[in-house]
């Protein structure tokens, strides 16, 4: 897989034959459903699928033995239409999104579900929550119709009945299926917004969020071809970094596959992306060699195959700051990217890792129960790296300062030694030493603990100063005066500025 | 006064027998009459246990409790219109009576369940051969409006060889899928859960078996209470 070979950046072309698709019946259904939801009939009509003479059975047409055919009106059909059927046109997408990280997006959190939704609040919220954004495993019941808690669900990472993982619906919008639509930034904002991934936030908070909202109108939003540099030069969206094209970095639905690091996990790792054989995809921690060519690995269901291809994660950053160069400079996206790992590498460092040793640390002694959420200090620690960590590493990622300060690493640094410390030397009781604090204690990081004496006036207080004046030895007194006088002029030095 | 003269071949025995059989005839049709009136009733079709499934779903259908107040009955959809029909329909039907007496046990839930697709698919076909007549007692084509912007518009220009059933599937009784979508593996699957059999249980129970085993506590909430309206027209 060439990464950044040269090629047609342009969004690939169906390369099927028209006789391929315009369903006799089809008709039929948009005669109907002129009527019957007049809603989805207008937006179709007015969509390239119309205009090129797809219509609704070239979709949503079923064999009679698929698991999920119901027969509509004299026509065998599917409600589902899964990306293996947007892909019998749209070949090269589907096949990009199979076994991105997008497709797995349910299998990643399929362990989690229960603790989370089921436990702490109640199976109800899987299919309202979770599922909304993750995907549903959709299950058809033995009369034929989709069972309601895991249906309706447009999930980029939904289990279909066919076996297919994913949903193009998740961002491009039923029944208009615009390429503008799916182009803007909101297209994304249904998942990647909120406490634990608020990239609509970041981007908007960012000097690139700025600039598209100032010049939207200059996009070029619905263009046929839309390639950064070429097509639009106004501005980036999710999709411009992500997914799009720019210079000779061709498009691709993969939407991890620029992505150097794990931001979304305790410790962030770099990682390789590993392509199998059979289309699925691994990502690797790439603390190691990276895996051999043929070499057998084993997927997260249990199944093997066998490397095809594998980017290392120096390899995913140089497509994605390929992309950048179409505006900056290779020195400026050097410098940013650095930030960025920086910010990245402190949080695993002085956070991250601390906080899992010193967890895995209290569960292996017992002092914790395994069961999760059952002891205040677990909620601190999901919070430390799935919420308040995320957002400090999205926030430097896509440059937003706010994020990736006051709502990231201020609240990581808060949390960790205000609540989560505390908390976890009182489940270790007489050994915190032992099992908290030694992972701690000699680092660097936290050395600026032990300076206790060493004053600031953020809080509006400073120490007094050492007494300076040995010529002046018997005036009591001056030290008072001097104590009681300077935390109002500090206070007033950091108002004047 | 005028003296009758009938035709030599009235004599007195043809003429008792004229009369005996005119008035046996009307005799027969009054009681062909109420038996096929008595025959269609809710009381009469539910007096086998078996049909007291379809009874349940019947009565949270809209055929059942409608604002107007008009009820359909089992025999207002299920048998035809007029004394020649009805009574044909009823005697066609008594093969019910011979498959309740003698075939398998249908007053048992699971084997009744695992029964329903077929009696469905039949159903859906005997409304198809009479182009869904039942159906056209109460409702008049040209007089449907709807309660949505559209449902006359579709009615009238939508309709064109097709029949009520068609569409109109699954309105009353349990929903089954169409014949032509029909798994039986999955349906099957549905019963065991649904009455906490074991699986392997209801291919048995179809073939003929009877119950294997003591049944496991059955799922707390059943599926026919959950959903009680979709249903097809099992008799």
């Amino acid at each position: 897989m060439a990464l950044t070979a040269a090629g047609p950046a342009a969004a690939a072309k169906v390369k099927l034959d028209p006789g391929e698709w315009g369903h006799p019946a089809g008709a039929d259904c948009v005669s109907c459903h002129e009527k019957a939801s007049p809603g989805i009939a207008r937006q179709w009509h007015e969509s390239a699928h119309a205009a090129a003479g797809v219509n609704c059975m070239d979709c949503h047409q079923a064999d009679a033995a698929d698991v999920d055919a119901i027969e509509h009106e004299g026509q065998v059909i599917a409600t589902i239409v899964s990306p293996k059927d947007c892909g019998r046109c749209h070949g090269q997408e589907y096949r990009e999104q199979e076994g991105s990280v997008h497709a797995e997006a349910y299998a990643i959190i399929e362990a989690r579900v229960p603790a989370l939704a089921h436990q702490l609040t109640g199976p109800e919220m899987q299919a309202a929550g979770c599922d909304q954004c993750h995907g549903s495993q959709v299950r058809v019941r033995g009369d034929g119709t989709l069972d309601p808690a895991t249906w309706p669900n447009s999930g980029i990472g939904r289990i279909n009945p066919d076996g297919s993982k994913g949903s193009c619906s998740s961002c491009h919008g039923r029944h208009a299926f615009s390429k503008a639509q799916a182009r803007e930034p909101d297209a994304c904002v249904r998942c990647h917004s909120g406490p634990d991934s608020p990239d609509k936030e970041v981007f908007e908070a960012s000097k690139h969020g700025m600039l598209y909202a100032a010049q939207r109108d200059a996009m070029n939003l619905g263009a046929d071809t839309w390639v950064a540099g070429k097509d639009y030069t106004a501005a980036p969206t999710c999709v411009t970094c992500h997914m799009g094209a720019a210079g000779k970095v061709p498009a691709t639905h993969d939407v991890g596959l620029r992505n150097a690091w794990s931001l979304n996990t305790p410790i962030s790792e770099r990682q390789y992306l590993v392509v199998l054989d059979d289309g699925a995809k691994l990502e690797l921690p790439a603390d190691a060699k990276p895996p051999k060519r043929g070499t057998e690995l084993a997927k997260a269901d249990g199944s093997t195959a066998k490397v095809k291809v594998v980017a290392t994660p120096e390899r995913r950053r140089l497509v994605m700051s390929t992309v950048c160069l179409e505006c900056h400079s290779k020195t400026m996206i050097q410098g940013f990217m650095n930030q960025f790992d920086d910010v990245v590498e402190l949080y695993n460092r002085k956070f991250g890792a601390p906080a899992a040793a010193i967890m895995a640390g209290l569960y292996d002694a017992g002092k914790l129960t395994p069961l999760p959420f059952d002891e205040p200090v677990e909620f601190s620690y999901w919070e430390l790296w799935h919420d308040e960590g995320a957002r400090a590493r999205h926030g430097a990622a896509m440059a937003s300062p706010n994020h990736a300060w006051w709502d990231g690493m201020y609240l990581v640094g808060r949390n960790f030694y205000s609540q989560f410390l505390p908390q976890a030397r009182a489940a270790a009781g007489a050994q915190a030493a032992a099992l908290v604090d030694v992972h701690i204690d000699d680092a660097a990081d936290h050395a600026w603990r032990a300076e206790t004496q060493q004053g600031n006036p953020i809080l509006g207080w400073i120490p007094p100063a050492p007494e300076l004046a040995p010529s002046v030895p018997n005036a009591p007194g001056t030290d008072a005066a001097a104590a009681t006088s300077s935390p109002g002029e500090s206070i007033a030095e950091e108002g004047g500025e | 006064m005028i003296r009758l003269e009938p035709p030599v071949f009235i004599t007195r025995h043809v003429l008792f027998a004229l009369v005996a059989g005119g008035v046996g005839g009307v005799v027969f049709m009054f009681f062909l009459l109420e038996f096929d009136r008595y025959t269609s009733s809710n009381a009469f079709c539910t007096t086998c246990h078996s049909m007291t499934y379809a009874d349940t779903a019947y009565r949270q259908s809209a055929h059942y409790n409608s604002a107007s107040g008009v009820r359909a009955t089992c025999g207002d959809c299920h048998v035809s219109e007029g004394i020649i029909m009805a009574t044909y329909d009823h005697a066609v039907g008594t093969k019910d009576l011979v498959k309740q007496l003698f075939g398998a046990d249908y007053d048992d839930p699971a084997v009744n369940l695992l029964h329903l697709p077929k009696a469905a698919f039949n159903a859906r076909e005997w409304f198809r051969r009479r182009d869904s007549a039942t159906c056209k007692r109460c409702h008049t084509l040209e007089a449907i409006q709807g309660t949505r912007a559209n449902t006359a518009a579709i009615h009238q220009e939508e309709t064109a060889g097709k029949t009520c059933i068609d569409c109109h599937m699954n309105l009353v009784h349990r929903k089954v899928p169409s014949e032509q979508t029909f798994k039986r593996e999955a349906w099957n699957t549905m019963v065991e859960e649904e009455l906490g059999l074991a699986p392997g249980t209801a291919a048995r129970l179809l073939a003929g078996e009877a119950m294997p085993e003591p049944r496991t506590e059955p799922a707390p909430a059943t599926q026919l209470a959950e959903e009680p309206v979709a249903g097809s027209s099992g008799n």
